[in-house]
């Protein structure tokens, strides 16, 4: 219990701050630096976890197992590095007369320390009730910050996320039923606790149980953004300002997937690991299909950032399918410090420049060299290029299909990853390189503003070449 | 065939939301939402005396004042400050919406009946399938975005007939956080539809149709 205070008192503490003390000189600086504890604070919490032990529980229905303990752990990275850059991007956002700014502002932090706390949550949830909460919770606390600047694009794609999420989350509810019910046979009143269902899963219903999985998998896969259920997904990425795109895209989707993964494991646990497996498997290898062609034709920087957001949904997805919570992680956390970088620097030029789209910039070397610079390196970590950390995880991947015998898995990923990548360096290319628009050459860039990003490409670096990655692989 | 009062109670229900999907009226629809979600709650006050289940008590009044009460006061107040009286509905007719729905009633009785696998009766079971696709046509087949939260929830009573008639109750937690964060979400959802409405001067979310690839 004193643990759950201690994990849930920042968050709570950084929501009231934005809420009240907006009007002060260094409020975001100040939630920004909670921000940077709280990873202190989970590390801490976590503990026993590092030291071997299996699970710490908080609270009934709440206990922290290692995979959720690393994504908790891992959204908290990506949320505080998020707002840290947001200091800046803020004070470079151009005034809107309309409205009180601060005020504002201060209910971004505020949602966004919200949102952290629902992500903390889930993650060490045992309970898929609980679970079903938390990620309803995530929907709506972030809609705040997709209609941040409450244009009409904004506003359009705040609506599409806020229905298309919460339908298919409703559906996911009915899954969580259907589970719920399948435990009756075996429990008097039935059970929603996870551990408990993967200890008697072979006594549940399956039918039920089967339908429920079907459901919930939907469900959460929608706010997944896996393929034929991602169009709320380039959206909502492409008109939040770009550290809420940055969260969503590096912490949410990862919350969403570790649901599945829960859920995936119980399904497992009953001895029907064909559906449980295959079902992530063809829609991850299907997705990251898509969406490797959906890449091809883009004409926005933020939306083609979305398309490989999802393109790594379907990567870590069928990480899944193949049956390895540690790929999926090392997946997760390459992309989330990737696309956070990207996403924060996709937010810099289009402040700078003005534009978003892909055919109005040119020349970014030439005008913004440390941006260019930076640019070219998280193109590369997020599309799985050697000596990043996404290269590893890829390899791993790739291979483990092979084991498998999963011959047209690894021949889809293969194809998919080569288009995405030359996709992407087709459209970024154009954009480094060229001559700037007259109005576009001389600008002036502060340092800070590509501070996050580098050391966010640093840490994708050393994941990559030192042996961090095989450390998290035998941790699990 | 004697029916018990849970599944009459469901049934209405059921049935109140096949007239919404006949009425292409903001305000009647509200209201039928209202008695719909009344009658859930009784059918939760039914299944608690025959259980003696206490929790279930609690979670009929919280629906009863929550669900039935505060949500449909906000709703009405939502079409007043919006002015948007009624629904220029799309795809479907309302007379035709609503024939889909009593078809998909009747369709959700044979397929439930048939599955067997469930604890409790098919009946209600029905009833709740066919509140979540009447819910689902009802999202369909509306423009405006207040007939679209409607829709939402017409789903979600749906998903808590099929939870409190086929399982043995959700823990209460659970229960309640859910229904809290139904209520967040409608409060939420309201916000954005005002917002909409500010600078879009409607609030048909057809026309939010900018953004795409």
């Amino acid at each position: 219990m004193t643990n759950l205070v201690m994990l849930a008192a920042l968050p709570i503490l950084m929501a009231v701050l934005g809420l009240t003390a907006f009007r002060l000189p260094f409020f975001r600086q100040l939630i920004a630096f909670c921000a940077w504890w709280q990873i202190l604070f989970e590390a801490y919490i976590f503990r026993p976890l590092w030291m071997g032990r299996e699970s710490i529980s908080f609270f009934e229905g709440l206990a922290a197992d290692k995979t959720g303990a690393m994504f908790a752990l891992l959204s908290a990275i990506v949320i505080a590095a998020a707002l840290t850059h947001a200091c800046i991007f803020f004070d470079n956002e151009k005034p809107q007369e309309d409205l009180s700014d601060s005020k504002r502002v201060g209910v971004f932090y505020a949602s966004s320390s919200l949102f952290l706390l629902a992500m903390t949550l889930l993650c060490i949830c045992d309970n898929i009730g609980y679970m079903w909460i938390c990620l309803e919770t995530t929907t709506l606390v972030s809609a705040p910050l997709v209609s941040y600047s409450r244009n009409k694009q904004a506003l359009e794609a705040t609506w599409k996320y806020l229905i298309i999420c919460s339908v298919g989350i409703a559906f996911a509810l009915l899954g969580t039923v259907l589970i719920f019910a399948s435990s009756q046979h075996s429990f008097e009143h039935g059970t929603l606790q996870l551990s408990e269902l993967i200890k008697n899963a072979a006594s549940l219903d399956y039918p039920l149980l089967r339908l429920g999985f079907i459901f919930c998998f939907l469900g959460y896969g929608t706010k997944a953004g896996i393929f034929p259920i991602h169009s709320w997904l380039p959206d909502a990425h492409s008109e939040a300002p770009a550290p809420a795109s940055a969260m969503l895209s590096g912490a949410l989707l990862n919350c969403a997937l570790l649901a599945i993964w829960r859920l995936v494991q119980v399904v497992e646990a009953s001895g029907h690991s064909d559906l449980a497996l295959k079902l992530p498997l063809v829609l991850g290898t299907t997705t990251v299909a898509a969406a490797s062609l959906f890449l091809v034709k883009q004409n926005g920087v933020k939306r083609m950032w979305a398309y490989s957001s999802i393109e790594n949904v379907g990567l870590m997805l069928t990480a899944i399918g193949l049956g390895s919570a540690p790929l999926f992680f090392l997946q997760a956390l390459n992309h989330s410090l990737a696309k956070v970088a990207l996403f924060l620097l996709a937010g810099n030029i289009v402040q700078t420049f003005g534009t978003k789209k892909l055919s109005e910039l040119r020349g970014l070397l030439t005008a913004t060299p440390p941006w260019g610079l930076l640019l070219i390196a998280s193109a590369f970590a997020v599309t799985g290029a050697p000596p990043f950390g996404s290269f590893i995880s890829e390899w791993y991947m790739l291979s483990l299909s092979l084991e498998k015998h999963l011959w047209p898995v690894f021949a889809v990923l293969i194809a998919s990853l080569s288009i995405t990548f030359i996709a992407v360096f087709y459209h970024i290319a154009a954009c480094l390189w060229g001559t700037p628009a007259p109005t576009q050459a001389s600008i002036r860039i502060s340092v800070q503003s590509s501070f996050i990003p580098a050391i966010l490409i640093l840490a994708c670096l050393i994941v990559g070449v030192s042996p961090i990655s095989k450390c998290i692989i035998q941790f699990f | 065939m004697s029916l018990s009062i849970v599944e009459i109670f469901a049934v209405a229900a059921a049935l109140c939301a096949v007239l919404m999907a006949g009425s292409l009226h903001v305000k009647r629809n509200i209201f039928f939402y209202m008695v719909q979600t009344v009658l859930l709650a009784v059918v939760t006050a039914e299944i608690a005396r025959t259980d003696g289940e206490l929790n279930l008590y609690l979670i009929a009044v919280a629906i009863a004042i929550l669900k039935g009460g505060c949500v449909p006061i906000f709703l009405r107040w939502m079409v007043k400050r919006l002015q948007s009286y009624s629904d220029p509905g799309m795809m479907l007719a309302p007379p035709l919406a609503m024939h889909a729905s009593l078809l998909l009633f009747a369709l959700s009785y044979l397929e439930l009946g048939s599955l067997g696998a469930l604890p409790g009766s098919a009946l209600a079971a029905s009833a709740a399938a066919s509140l979540l696709l009447t819910g689902l046509i009802l999202m369909l087949t509306r423009k405006t975005a207040l007939s679209q939260i409607i829709g939402f929830l017409v789903i979600e009573n749906g998903i808590y007939l099929f939870a409190v008639t086929q399982t043995s109750g959700m823990p209460l937690l659970v229960e309640m956080g859910v229904m809290l964060d139904v209520l967040v979400a409608v409060m939420v959802a309201g916000l954005i539809v005002f917002r909409i409405q500010q600078s879009f001067e409607h609030i048909d979310v057809t026309q939010l149709a900018e953004l795409r690839d």
